[in-house]
C-alpha cells in the first residue's frame, strides 16, 4: 500500500487548506469539465488551468506537472491555430481530442493533487471545521484513501492476467469481467476490512467526539486561491445576466 | 464479516467506512464503462450498461446492510462524485431520492429478503436518469454547448440519439436492467465472493 495518503506533510512547499483544495476542485469542476458559460469564461478556463499546473509544482510532482503542462499547451494551442486550418474528418478528430483533452486534464490533475498532497487527518479536520456529518465525512474520507488502492490492485490484477493472456482484444476478452474486475473486487473488499479494523482500532467508532493535531487554517496562499475561485464565479454571474 | 456486534440502530464507525468502501469499488466500475460515452450511441446505451455491471457490487454491498440510512448515504455520495467530475448536479438528487425508495423495499423485507434485494438494485439503478436530465431541461443550451465542445456533428448525432421520447424508456430500461444486474451481482456473489469468503 502506498503511504503518501497517510503521510504527514513536514511543511516544506506551499501547503494550501483543504478546504480551499475543495472550493477549487468545484471551481475547475464546474467551469472547466462541465465548461459553463461562454463568452469571458472562455479566458477564465485557462487561468484556472494554469493554477492546478502551479499547485503541482508546489506540491514537488515535477513529472506529472511537466506532463500535463506540455499536453494541455499542445491541444489548446493546436484549438487555436491549427483547428482552422483543416477540414471534414481531420477537424472533428482534432476539435474532440482538443476538447476533451482541455476539458478533463484540469480537473483530473486538480483531483490527483487533492487525493495526494492531503492526508486524511487533514481531509477530516477540514469537513468538520466546515460542520458536515460524521455520516458523510467518515464514508468520504473513507473513499478518498481508497481510491489509490483500488486502482493499484487493479494494476497488479492486470499484470497477472496479462501473463495468462487475458486482455482486451485477445481470445478470451469475453472473460475480462470474470477475471479482471472480480479479483480487483474482492482484493478492494478485503483490504477494507483491514482498514476498517485499524480505524476502529484508533479509536473510529467511539462515541466520543475525536480530537485531530493537523493544523488548519487559511493563509496568504489559500487566500489568493480563494479570490481565483471567487472570481471566475463572478464573471461567470457578471457573464450570464449580460453585464459584459 | 458476519458477525455484527452493534445491534443499534444507528450507523457505527464500521458502517460508514464500508459505505466508503463501496462507493469507491461501485465509482471505479463506472468510471470503467463510463469512458464509452464518448462515442454518441453508448450515452443512451449507458442506462444498460451501467445498472447491469453496477449490480455486483451493490449486491455485495447489500449483504452488508442491516441498518437503515446506508443506501441512501451512498446515493447521495454517488452524486457527489458526479458533481465533482462533472456530470451536473441533477444526479445529488436522484441519487437522494431512488436511494431513499431503495432503502424503503428493502426495510419493508427485514434487509434479509433476497427478492427485494434484487428489486433494490432495479430502483437504486435509477439515479443513473439523473445523468440524462440535461438532455431534456435546458436542451438547447446543452446541446448547443455540446456543438462548442466536440463540434456539430457530435452533438447532432447526440441529439437524434436523445429524442424527447427517450426519456421515459431510459428510466424504465434502467429499471429492468438493474434487476438484470442484481441477479447478476447475486449470481457472481454465490460463485465467486462466498467461496472466497468474503460475504
Amino acid at each position: 500500500m502506498k503511504m503518501e495518503t497517510l503521510r504527514r506533510e513536514t511543511g516544506d512547499g506551499l501547503k494550501l487548506d483543504p478546504r480551499t483544495k475543495l472550493l477549487l476542485m468545484l471551481t475547475i469542476s464546474v467551469f472547466v469539465l462541465g465548461s459553463a458559460g461562454g463568452g469571458i469564461m472562455v479566458w477564465v478556463r485557462p487561468v484556472l488551468s494554469v493554477i492546478s499546473f502551479a499547485l503541482l509544482l508546489c506540491d514537488r510532482r515535477i513529472a506529472a506537472a511537466v506532463l500535463y503542462g506540455a499536453a494541455y499547451s499542445i491541444c489548446y494551442a493546436a484549438w487555436w491555430f491549427l483547428l482552422p486550418l483543416v477540414t471534414g474528418m481531420l477537424n472533428f478528430v482534432i476539435l474532440t481530442v482538443c476538447s476533451l483533452f482541455c476539458r478533463f486534464l484540469p480537473g483530473f490533475m486538480t483531483g490527483y493533487y487533492l487525493v495526494r498532497s492531503t492526508t486524511v487527518s487533514e481531509f477530516t479536520a477540514g469537513m468538520r471545521r466546515m460542520h458536515i456529518s460524521d455520516k458523510i465525512v467518515i464514508p468520504l474520507s473513507v473513499m478518498f484513501r481508497f481510491f489509490p488502492t483500488v486502482a493499484e490492485e487493479s494494476r497488479f490484477v492486470q499484470d497477472a492476467m496479462r501473463m495468462r493472456g487475458i486482455r482486451l482484444g485477445s481470445r478470451k476478452s469475453s472473460r475480462i469481467l470474470e477475471y479482471r474486475v472480480i479479483p480487483v473486487m474482492t482484493c478492494a473488499v478485503k483490504i477494507g476490512d483491514e482498514l476498517s479494523a485499524a480505524a476502529l482500532t484508533r479509536g473510529l467508532g467511539a462515541p466520543v467526539r475525536r480530537t485531530n493535531l493537523c493544523e488548519i487554517g487559511f493563509r496568504a496562499q489559500d487566500i489568493a486561491v480563494i479570490a481565483v475561485c471567487l472570481s471566475a464565479a463572478l464573471c461567470f454571474l457578471l457573464q450570464q445576466t449580460g453585464q459584459i | 464479516m458476519s458477525t455484527n456486534l452493534h445491534n443499534s440502530k444507528t450507523l457505527t464507525g464500521k458502517d460508514l467506512i464500508n459505505i466508503g468502501i463501496y462507493t469507491a469499488i461501485y465509482f471505479v466500475i463506472m468510471m470503467l464503462v463510463g469512458w464509452l460515452g464518448f462515442m454518441p450511441v453508448f450515452i443512451p446505451l449507458l442506462a444498460v450498461v451501467v445498472p447491469l455491471l453496477g449490480g455486483i457490487p451493490f449486491m455485495l454491498f447489500l449483504t452488508k446492510v442491516k441498518k437503515f440510512g446506508m443506501v441512501t448515504i451512498i446515493g447521495i455520495l454517488i452524486g457527489i462524485i458526479m458533481l465533482l467530475t462533472g456530470m451536473g448536479y441533477w444526479t445529488i438528487l436522484t441519487g437522494a431520492v431512488f436511494g431513499l425508495l431503495t432503502e424503503l423495499v428493502l426495510k419493508s423485507g427485514s434487509y434479509q429478503s433476497q427478492s427485494k434485494s434484487v428489486l433494490a438494485n432495479g430502483l437504486f439503478s435509477m439515479w443513473v436518469f439523473g445523468n440524462f436530465i440535461p438532455f431534456f431541461v435546458g436542451r438547447e443550451a446543452y446541446l448547443a454547448d455540446l456543438t462548442q465542445r466536440f463540434g456539430a456533428g457530435y452533438s447532432s448525432a447526440l441529439a437524434g440519439y436523445m429524442p424527447y421520447w427517450i426519456l421515459p424508456v431510459l428510466l424504465v430500461l434502467s429499471f429492468i436492467f438493474g434487476i438484470l444486474g442484481g441477479l447478476l451481482g447475486r449470481g457472481i456473489c454465490k460463485k465467486h465472493f462466498e467461496r472466497a469468503g468474503i460475504v
